[in-house]
């Protein structure tokens, strides 16, 4: 089974480096989807089923928690597994995220076997062993 | 907390993101009085950002074009030559905003804080004159100049 991704994170550079650990992982993607930003991963998640949401917290226009709560509020998409990435990794930064309803929390810097694990803890499966 | 307290903290947090996700060893760390005088701007990437939270001020990295694109060869498992200079900018930017990141979280724990989004441009920082703390990093990709300024009125969330 092939998995739709959205990958929201402002920075494209991030977003390239979890398309490439993914990719390693070896985790059936069928289509990376991409939002810079809260409001753009809104409209990406209208138009496009999504398997997986990978959000980061702080960005312009809206943040990753503001988005948490869209999602999880909107009865067509609160069922989307959520994990957030992010360089916050304060511990009532964490409990607050998954309080909130995030199914994981994976801060930055994160070593590429880590964000694998957590996404196919989510997902299903078993991560590659190149891992 | 004053800038002087980061001195053991930046050293650390950034061996660690840079080990981590650029698979870049810091080899060495100096304290400085002031930013490097370049001899061509035009040479080196400068980014900076805010931070608030419990401690708030300022963050910021410096590094020549060429260590930059080494570091994002590395960051994005790309050849350093289909490396732009575009891309050199963005994880410069990235890597600006993941150092105060670590960092940051160690010093709030508990606590939450915000980083604005990195932007461009050198910023001038005294130790002597500012609550900051410049501090030189040779890495096995080149030399890195972080620094931190602190605001005098902590801010709460």
């Amino acid at each position: 089974m092939a998995f739709n991704i959205l990958i929201v994170d402002d920075s494209p550079a991030m977003r390239r480096v979890v398309r490439r650990v993914v990719d390693i992982a070896g985790v059936d993607v069928g289509n990376y989807l991409e939002a810079g930003n809260g409001v753009e991963a809104l409209v990406v998640l209208h138009n496009e089923w999504v398997d997986l949401i990978m959000t980061d917290i702080n960005m312009p226009e809206m943040d990753g928690e503001e988005l948490l709560l869209e999602v999880r509020n909107d009865p067509a998409l609160a069922t989307i597994p959520v994990l957030v990435v992010s360089t916050d990794r304060s511990e009532g930064r964490v409990r607050q995220m998954i309080s909130l309803g995030a199914d994981g929390y994976v801060s930055k810097p994160f070593l590429p076997a880590t964000l694998s694990q957590e996404m196919y803890r989510l997902l299903g499966g078993t991560p590659n062993e190149s891992f | 907390m004053k800038a002087s307290e980061f001195s053991g903290l930046i050293p650390e947090c950034c061996s660690e993101v840079l080990d981590a996700m650029y698979f870049t060893t810091v080899l060495d760390s100096q304290l400085k009085e002031s930013m490097p005088a370049e001899p061509a701007e035009a040479d080196f990437l400068s980014f900076h950002l805010r931070f608030v939270g419990h401690i708030s001020g300022r963050f910021g990295l410096h590094l020549s074009q060429g260590t930059a694109r080494s570091l994002a060869a590395n960051f994005l498992g790309e050849e350093e030559t289909d490396i732009s200079s575009a891309d050199a900018g963005e994880v410069a930017g990235e890597l600006t905003n993941m150092l105060c990141g670590s960092v940051m979280s160690r010093v709030e724990g508990e606590d939450r804080f915000v980083l604005s989004h990195p932007e461009p441009g050198n910023l001038v920082v005294r130790a002597g004159l500012d609550d900051a703390l410049i501090s030189r990093l040779d890495t096995d990709n080149g030399v890195l100049t972080v620094w931190v300024v602190v605001d005098g009125e902590p801010c709460r969330l």
